[in-house]
């Protein structure tokens, strides 16, 4: 059952990658292997936070990391920048339900501003929801380009002597 | 190098970095791509970026002739695939000594080639969305809710982009179409409602500029990066207008 749970969300992470990264027209070339890649950060993600009980913010940075490694031989392989692949690989991790939250309890409070209790309560879950998304954002950025960071001139020529163009 | 020969790569590298960052790359790579690409033809590129305008002043090795271009970066939608392309485009006008009059034929076919399929796009856009809510724990109701709501918003979103109306209010209008949509839900009576009306509206989230954002930042373009932040951040306050308007009007039915 355990495994079942992670090959689905391996699946459906990789679906949702190839279509929330279809909006920004991705080589056609690349998609298997942004497929490939997110599933296998959001499976590792969702593993961390649930059977070891890592919080989402260093799970994510573990996730994007190995999204980011992934990226160097995949990119070499189609002629794709890393980032190419990394992006649309990190699109299902972003924390979009926080950062909408951020604003919505920010909405709410004003709603509830005559009412020192409820205010408090939509304030807090605004600062709450707005360290969340902003540390798993930079965590997401941050694991995916340290690869970049350890192989400078390998990570910058992957385009070089593409049979594409 | 002539003058009029530094004047027209000029021109050339100028083209190629506003149509670069338009499409949505991030900084450190198009002033890198920029500057080999000028390398290739002979000259020396200096690069100055910022939001909506980019600043390029190319010379000559040899002789001390300058020249200087201020561009306005137009705005393209995001596209990886010139990502690809261009990077490739400056690899080969390196390796392979190419002319500046090839590199620029090359160049306009790379940029004419026909995007993806607007249809294809949008269900898979759709079938993305309705996985999200899969992974957030929707069954599969909410999850067949979240395709068409999606579909839905996607092609109001398709639409009125077309149509060039200001993206705030295509993000505002997008979001209340979806999630109204996605409320039907709720009187369907689906237990994971919430759930289906949550994940309706991520479709909109724009996670490219905000990783791109913070990979600047990370690679010390940091007022670009912020700037990329800030637009980013104020295209997820009209999402949450949109959201609220929905839930403000569907209110009785979640309390």
């Amino acid at each position: 059952m355990i495994i079942l749970d992670i090959i689905s969300d391996g699946l459906f992470a990789a679906v949702a990658a190839m279509g929330f990264g279809s909006i920004s027209g991705p080589p056609l070339r690349a998609f298997p292997y942004i497929a490939i890649l997110a599933a296998a950060g959001h499976a590792s993600r969702y593993c961390l936070m649930t059977f070891l009980g890592i919080d989402i913010v260093s799970a994510s940075l573990v996730a994007a990391f190995i999204i980011g490694c992934g990226s160097v031989p995949f990119g070499k392989k189609v002629f794709c920048p890393m980032t190419v692949l990394y992006i649309p690989a990190l699109l299902p991790m972003v924390p979009g339900t926080y950062a909408y939250k951020t604003v919505f309890s920010l909405i709410m409070f004003f709603q509830e501003i005559s009412s020192p209790t409820k205010g408090n309560e939509y304030l807090q879950e605004m600062i709450f929801n707005g360290a969340v998304s902003f540390s798993v954002l930079f965590m997401l950025a941050v694991g995916a380009t340290v690869p970049v960071f350890l192989l400078r001139e390998r990570a910058n020529s992957m385009t070089r002597g593409s049979k594409f163009i | 190098m002539t003058r009029e020969q530094i004047a027209e790569t000029a021109d050339f590298i100028a083209r190629y970095l506003s149509y670069m960052l338009g499409a949505g790359v991030h900084t450190s790579r198009v002033v890198r791509n920029s500057k080999r690409l000028g390398n290739a033809l002979g000259v020396d590129v200096a690069i100055h970026t910022s939001q909506k305008t980019a600043m390029l002043t190319v010379s000559d090795k040899d002789s001390n002739v300058l020249n200087t271009r201020v561009v306005d970066i137009p705005s393209f939608p995001i596209s990886f695939e010139w990502n690809a392309d261009l990077s490739a485009l400056s690899w080969a006008a390196h390796d392979r000594k190419m002319t500046l009059e090839e590199v620029r034929r090359e160049f306009d076919t790379l940029v004419s080639k026909p995007g993806m399929n607007p249809v294809f796009v949008l269900f898979m856009v759709s079938l993305a969305n309705a996985s999200f809510c899969r992974l957030f724990g929707g069954d599969i109701w909410a999850m067949l809710v979240t395709f068409t709501a999606t579909m839905i918003g996607f092609f109001t979103r398709q639409h009125l982009t077309k149509k060039k109306v200001n993206h705030y209010i295509v993000f505002i209008v997008s979001a209340f179409v979806a999630s109204i949509c996605a409320s039907t839900s709720l009187s369907l009576g689906i237990p994971t409602a919430e759930i289906a009306l949550a994940t309706s509206v991520l479709y909109l989230v724009p996670g490219v500029p905000l990783i791109n954002g913070l990979i600047d930042i990370t690679d010390g373009h940091i007022q670009t990066g912020i700037s990329r932040i800030v637009n980013a951040f104020m295209l997820i306050v009209c999402i949450a207008i949109g959201l609220s308007i929905t839930l403000i009007l569907v209110k009785n039915s979640l309390l």
